[in-house]
């Protein structure tokens, strides 16, 4: 298992280190720290070299690097890249697939005074055109612990099963519970009604997903269906209680193309008011990634 | 730059045990990205360093006021110590590529107090230009509102003097958050902006053209053989200020020698797209200045090239007479280059601060990059208030700012130019005989065009004491173009003496140190 983590000298990329540890801790994954610099060109009347200005760019890169190499604890085995490129986002999708990674982790910014997420841009960037999980750390998040649950948002789309997959996988492998989400805004309408639908509908995928069609579901695979009412997203999301070391699975929109991620208004909506990491899944992303394993344990967060 | 060289590159990977970094490349090994641009592309980048229409309309001008119809003769004699000075440049860069340039080689060849004022004046001419740019960017701002709503009186606005200012301040804090942010204009807008440059300045020239052939032109002048002899020129002393103007005016060619990295063909292309690239501009350069001299004539009335009222920017007064209705082109052409050469100028001055920090020749602040940007930051952010406020005394001080700055910024680039070709000189001192190549390249042409350039700029600064020179501002008897260019040298020996004091390591030479 090999996580990148789009890192940079500043508190989202502390967000985003700190997050990196937490995923990793349960699963026994490496770090890939990558700091993204850009293209330097040429420019300007007076001729402003870029061989010069590379190098003082890179020798401070290299320091910032040696300093989030720092900020991850022993147990946890990292590596520090030096990228380049113009685009952020670009160059750690690049990264992400050269390494073969199983998640790209960021930090969603650090300029959200009033909300806990703000989607920077490259963010923005890479939640539209990543074709591994994103993992985002909402701002401040200084947690370095393993995760204490997995949340799965459920949609009603096609997809929604692969996605469970991949948050059983998770809850499984960190032996941790997995709480299956339903988000609901009503305004006015048959709440109760609409509820059990959800629920229904939550646990019919669930009992699919987990192993031997639930009949004899493992010990370790705890789980829970909740629903989760509010007259908004936001206020639902408010409503249901989180845990500290939880994260929350979603899919991404069906506006994505083939095995990118796009961010639905939906999921836009959630992140505003989710106190806790968002993890966002490709549309028909595929667990296994058997053809470039990288890493030596086993690839991806299938089930084991 | 294409994805698969991205791809290709190693990536540095310091790995970690534990707590224990071990590095397992060095920087060094930074991949190249060759074959990233071509001929054509490297034409283009040379191109819009130079930024044709806004040199043009900034130095034609008090280029005019001080040779007159030799126009052509100094614009082609301007030429040639630059191209001496640009030999020994590129030598320079190859052997010690630096974002520091003339700051880090004058260090390294005459030690760190010639070495501080070479880059000292490679900063100075930056922070000037910078100021040029954002006030010709200004000018026609203000006259393309006024073409656009056929309202010639927002044209006007430009010489409302606290209203000039600050819109001259917002364009200048607008470039540098732009460069802050580290964004720069991408190689599909950088062929757009010159194209559109190099069509509107030969529609210009045609036009003129057209009017002289059809009796309708100011004061139309038959081309004469004479304009071509820079032997007519009046005297020396204007023939050195129509020099260190015409040496602003090539200024940033330089840049297409010293890419061999991002070339297809290092071994080629630099050579060819400088070539290719001065070939172009001294052609539209030829083409528009006898344009502009067949159409306006070099009298000091009206329309006339000579008037001191149009010396300034003088496609701003031509160009409504010459194109008619299509002036707003040349206006939009003028903005847009100015306004993208300001963006990307800022990154020269930022970078040689930068560089500066880092070698302790300023306090360390000015060696911060931005974590998040990835630009320098205080470096980029200093520029700007420097600019501004360069900008800010010379129009409270001069009558024609424009003017006044770009004699001085011209006076300033032979001082650092010059500085660098004597550096180079120098620091090639020991294998200057070793043959034929290195002999011209590494000693006789940068000594050449090093001596031509210290020359010129002692000899305009001499010249500019008196109080009638250039636009004919003066304060307490001195010209003020004397005051602007001896008083930014001043200033940098002051700076430098202060920084002796509070951070000497640099200057006991114990950062950067002389010779190989």
């Amino acid at each position: 298992m090999r996580y990148v983590v789009g890192y940079s000298a500043n508190a989202r990329g502390h967000d985003a280190v700190n997050l990196a540890v937490s995923l990793a801790l349960g699963r026994g994954a490496s770090l890939d720290l990558v700091l993204v610099v850009p293209e330097v060109q040429q420019s300007g009347h007076a001729v402003a070299p870029k061989a010069g200005f590379e190098n003082l760019l890179n020798e401070q890169a290299q320091e910032w690097l040696d300093q989030a190499l720092a900020l991850v604890p022993s147990g946890v085995p990292a590596q520090a890249h030096i990228r380049t490129g113009d685009s952020d986002a670009h160059a750690l999708i690049e990264a992400a697939e050269e390494l073969g990674a199983d998640m790209l982790i960021i930090g969603a910014t650090s300029t959200g005074i009033f909300k806990r997420f703000t989607i920077g841009s490259v963010a923005s960037a890479l939640l539209h055109a990543s074709t591994v999980p994103v993992a985002l750390a909402p701002h401040g998040y200084h947690r370095q612990e393993a995760l204490t649950r997995i949340s799965c948002g459920l949609g009603t789309r096609a997809g929604a099963e692969k996605l469970l997959d991949f948050a059983l996988g998770m809850a499984v492998n960190r032996q941790v519970p997995l709480r299956v989400v339903s988000l609901l805004a009503l305004d006015g309408g048959d709440a109760a009604g609409a509820a059990e639908a959800a629920r229904e509908y939550a646990a019919k995928h669930l009992a699919a997903a987990l192993p031997g069609g639930g009949q004899e579901v493992r010990e370790e695979a705890k789980s829970e269906v909740v629903v989760a009412q509010g007259r908004s997203i936001e206020e639902a999301v408010d409503r249901l209680g989180w845990e500290d070391g939880e994260v929350l699975l979603i899919g991404s929109s069906r506006l994505a193309k083939g095995r990118s991620i796009f961010l639905g208004s939906t999921a836009n909506r959630i992140l505003r008011a989710l106190p806790v990491p968002m993890i966002v899944v490709p549309s028909d992303y595929e667990l296994k990634h058997l053809n470039h394993s990288a890493s030596n344990d086993t690839p991806g967060e299938a089930q084991q | 730059m294409s994805a698969d060289h991205a791809m290709s590159k190693p990536s540095h990977t310091g790995q970690q045990t534990g707590h224990l970094s071990e590095q397992q490349h060095g920087l060094s090994e930074k991949g190249l990205k060759a074959g990233s641009v071509g001929l054509i592309g490297a034409v283009v980048i040379g191109i819009s360093c130079i930024a044709p229409a806004y040199t043009l309309t900034a130095a034609l001008g008090p280029t005019v006021a001080e040779v007159g119809v030799q126009l052509p003769a100094i614009f082609l004699v301007g030429f040639v110590p630059m191209l001496l000075v640009a030999f020994g440049y590129r030598e320079l860069n190859n052997a010690m590529p630096d974002a520091g340039t003339s700051f880090t080689w004058a260090s390294r060849a005459f030690g760190p107090w010639i070495g501080w004022m070479g880059g000292w004046g490679l900063i100075a001419a930056t922070i000037i230009v910078l100021s040029n740019l954002a006030a010709v960017a200004v000018d026609f701002f203000y006259l393309m509102l006024a073409q656009l709503t056929g309202n010639p009186e927002l044209a006007d606005l430009t010489t409302n003097l606290p209203l000039n200012i600050a819109t001259t301040l917002v364009f200048i804090a607008l470039a540098c958050w732009i460069s802050y942010r580290g964004m720069e204009t991408t190689k599909s807008v950088q062929y757009v902006l010159v194209g559109f440059q190099l069509l509107v300045l030969g529609w210009f020239s045609v036009a003129a053209f057209s009017h002289v052939a059809n009796g309708t032109a100011f004061d139309a002048t038959a081309i004469s053989p004479e304009w071509f002899n820079p032997f007519a020129v009046g005297s020396f002393s204007a023939f050195a200020a129509g020099v260190s103007l015409s040496i602003f005016i090539y200024w940033g060619w330089d840049v297409t020698l010293t890419m061999n990295e991002e070339t297809k063909n290092p071994e080629k292309t630099p050579g060819r797209a400088a070539t290719l690239t001065v070939l172009v501009i001294v052609i539209i350069y030829m083409t528009v200045a006898l344009a502009t001299l067949s159409f306006a004539g070099v009298g000091e009335t009206g329309l006339g090239a000579g008037n001191p009222e149009n010396q300034g920017s003088i496609f701003a007064v031509l160009a409504g007479p010459v194109m008619g209705p299509f002036a707003i082109l040349m206006s939009l052409a003028i903005l847009s280059s100015s306004a993208a050469s300001l963006q990307s100028t800022f990154v020269s001055p930022a970078r040689t601060l930068l560089s500066m920090g880092h070698y302790k020749a300023l306090p360390q602040k000015f060696g911060n990059i931005s974590p998040t940007y990835k630009s320098p930051s205080y470096a980029t952010i200093a520029s700007a208030v420097a600019a501004a406020a360069f900008y800010v005394i010379t129009r409270t001080t001069s009558e024609n700012a424009l003017w006044d700055t770009i004699t001085a910024l011209g006076m300033m680039i032979c001082f650092y130019y010059g500085i660098t070709a004597l550096a180079c000189v120098w620091f090639f001192r020991a294998e200057a005989f070793s043959g034929a190549r290195a002999f011209f390249f590494k000693f006789l042409a940068p000594l050449l065009g090093g001596v031509i350039l210290l020359v010129m700029f002692f000899k305009t600064a001499y010249d500019s004491m008196d109080p009638a020179y250039g636009s004919g501002s003066s304060i307490g008897g001195l010209g003020l173009v004397f005051i602007l260019g001896m008083g930014v040298i001043l200033l940098g020996v002051v700076l430098m003496l202060v920084m002796a004091k509070i951070r000497p390591e640099f200057f006991r030479g114990k950062v950067l140190t002389r010779g190989h």
